[in-house]
């Protein structure tokens, strides 16, 4: 019972880390019609902004008190989610807008396409081993009846919790909000009636690559390294849980994450880690056998 | 052997099976569906001849068409799993497919699992896998022409009028998913004779998307565009070695700037010439891949999108 909770409760926190990324895949897939590959790889950008930053800072921050780290710590997400808005940014500019209105394939083919020159321009620049990255955070385990956690497990599971809250109270409560929903269901007709698509789109996607980079300093954070291929297996378990989950509902994509998470978790520790990615495609195959939309709603395509 | 340098001869054998193993994706996807689980079928493909050849000792050719056959099988079954779904939802059903095979290839360790399957005799010479991509791309010439071939551009263009003028779509579908299947395993056994070890990792989705790039990139209407586009696309990185660090950096860069340059692909329709050019403008509108109506240059009429 001990295992099977303590199984569930890292489930969860890996989980946080791909529903936070398949939110993003999500996002923009329902405002833009856009795949975007990249995605994953913009997470990776933050996890370097976190190495770059605790590499000039090294020596100094090594001494400080607890409750100056976490001051560190919250300035290393903000770099993180500043340099993953940054190059959403950059990358809605230069490749998603050209795309807009084109085959799927195009835009899903362009952005994979930056998704390589990003992975392989950092394996130029830092090197394709991973690079260390200290854990600011202590690394003591907190013990609450019998399940060990560290302090940045917790932190990553209340940051991704955090996030996606903020993001349903975005969609869900604020004017802009409203035109993100507008456009998902009908761009035309949301563009006639006077909503700035091209802004919406902007902030879509700095909101969506903001979280990816936050995600991605959290995972560094967390397994105190940063590689430039960690973007590969993150992104496509990302993808998995948008696609099983429906690109429209934010609660869908979490509990789907949450759900793939702790089964991995659980796999991993009862069967075999052979098993654990098999967990993630198996569901993914028999979830759109049934219900060919996504479980919880439909991604209309225009394909 | 045309290459001298056995270097630049395994970069020309690469570029002549991965040839091979897209226009099998050509002819799968050419009735509208849209496969990311070729890598899959080539590797499964890939293992059973590697298993024949090198555990049963059997003639290369049987094994090649033994692989062929097997890759086929399984295209098979994945093409009756996906016939009922929308086509963007199938097509990423298929990316699960691949990664179950290679998850189920890590498990099975008659073929090595993880370790790899290794020892396998080296087979395919440049002039084989040349005259593997000659027959390939006549395959696929025959397969245009075809009945079938035809029936599959039209359930492509409008599967709605297909069946209204009496194609089974479903049938099309699946003939040419399982051909093209069968075209793309004979280029995954060739593969592993000369690269002599195989790989549950080649199975999975990192090497399926290499071959979706090539089929967009190649144009997906003309059957030797996608040949083209992976033999150019398997000799650019090679081609941009003289800055070891960055030549996939460019070659992404490449890629991005391509597809968004020519969204339709290098090639994207047969060109005719100044004869097709006359004849064309009898036609006011053809359709574009993702359905708009476009003009054709020089016609009298046009529709607006």
């Amino acid at each position: 019972m001990q295992l099977f909770i303590q199984q569930v409760v890292n489930g969860l926190i890996s989980g946080s880390s791909y529903a936070v990324v398949a939110l993003g895949y999500g996002l923009v897939f329902s405002v833009m019609r856009v795949m975007n590959m990249a995605h994953p790889d913009v997470a990776m950008l933050g996890a370097y902004s976190a190495y770059l930053v605790t590499s000039v800072l090294s020596v100094t921050i090594l001494g400080l008190p607890t409750s100056l780290l976490v001051l560190v710590f919250l300035g290393l997400l903000l770099v993180g989610g500043i340099t993953g808005a940054a190059s959403g940014l950059i990358l809605e500019r230069l490749v998603i807008r050209p795309s807009l209105g084109k085959a799927v394939l195009v835009s899903f083919i362009a952005t994979a396409g930056v998704g390589i020159a990003l992975e392989n321009g950092i394996t130029a620049i830092f090197g394709s081993l991973p690079v260390q990255v200290p854990s600011i955070l202590p690394t003591w385990a907190i013990v609450v009846a019998g399940i060990r956690f560290t302090p940045m497990e917790l932190a990553t599971l209340v940051i991704s919790l955090a996030m996606m809250v903020g993001l349903r109270y975005y969609v869900h409560g604020t004017k802009w909000g409203l035109a993100t929903r507008a456009i998902a269901d009908r761009s035309d007709v949301a563009a006639a009636c006077g909503v700035n698509t091209r802004t919406v789109s902007m902030l879509t996607m700095g909101i969506s690559s903001a979280m990816a980079g936050v995600a991605g300093v959290t995972i560094a954070l967390s397994q105190t390294q940063a590689s430039p291929f960690m973007g590969l297996a993150l992104g496509l378990k990302a993808f998995v849980c948008m696609l099983v989950g429906g690109n429209r509902h934010i609660e869908g994509i979490l509990a789907i994450g949450l759900f793939l998470g702790v089964a991995e978790a659980l796999i991993s520790g009862y069967l075999s880690t052979d098993y654990r990615d098999a967990a993630a495609f198996s569901l993914m195959l028999v979830v759109l056998l049934v219900r060919p939309n996504g479980l919880f709603g439909s991604y209309p395509t225009p394909a | 052997m045309i290459f001298i340098d056995p270097y630049w001869n395994s970069v020309a054998l690469e570029a002549l099976v991965t040839a091979v193993t897209v226009t099998g994706l050509y002819i799968s996807n050419s009735a509208g569906s849209l496969s990311v689980a070729h890598a899959a079928l080539a590797g499964i493909s890939g293992y059973i001849a590697a298993v024949l050849t090198t555990n049963f000792g059997c003639p290369f050719v049987v094994a090649v068409l033994a692989g062929a056959c097997g890759a086929a099988l399984a295209g098979a079954l994945l093409s009756l799993l996906t016939s009922r779904m929308n086509l963007l939802v199938a097509g990423l059903a298929t990316l699960a497919y691949g990664e179950t095979a290679e998850v189920i290839a890590y498990n099975i360790d008659y073929i090595g699992g993880s370790n790899s399957f290794y020892g396998i005799p080296l087979h395919t010479t440049f002039s084989i896998a040349l005259f593997s991509l000659v027959c390939a791309l006549f395959v696929a010439w025959r397969f245009d022409l075809s009945r079938l071939g035809r029936a599959a551009v039209a359930v492509r263009d409008d599967p709605v009028a297909a069946a209204a003028s009496g194609i089974r779509i479903h049938y099309v579908r699946f003939a040419s998913f399982v051909l093209g299947a069968f075209v793309a395993g004979v280029g995954g056994a060739l593969r592993v004779h000369y690269v002599l070890v195989v790989n549950p990792a080649d199975l999975g989705f990192t090497f399926s998307l290499p071959l979706v790039i090539m089929w967009v990139v190649g144009g997906s209407y003309v059957f030797w565009g996608a040949a083209l586009a992976a033999i150019a696309l398997t000799f650019i990185p090679e081609l941009l070695r003289f800055s070891t660090d960055l030549r996939f950096a460019v070659y992404g860069v490449l890629l991005a700037v391509i597809i968004l340059r020519r969204p339709a692909g290098l090639i994207p329709r047969i060109p005719m010439g100044a004869i097709g050019r006359y004849f064309r403008r009898y036609f006011p509108a053809e359709l574009k891949p993702d359905g708009a109506v476009r003009r054709a240059p020089g016609g009298p009429t046009s529709l607006k999108p």
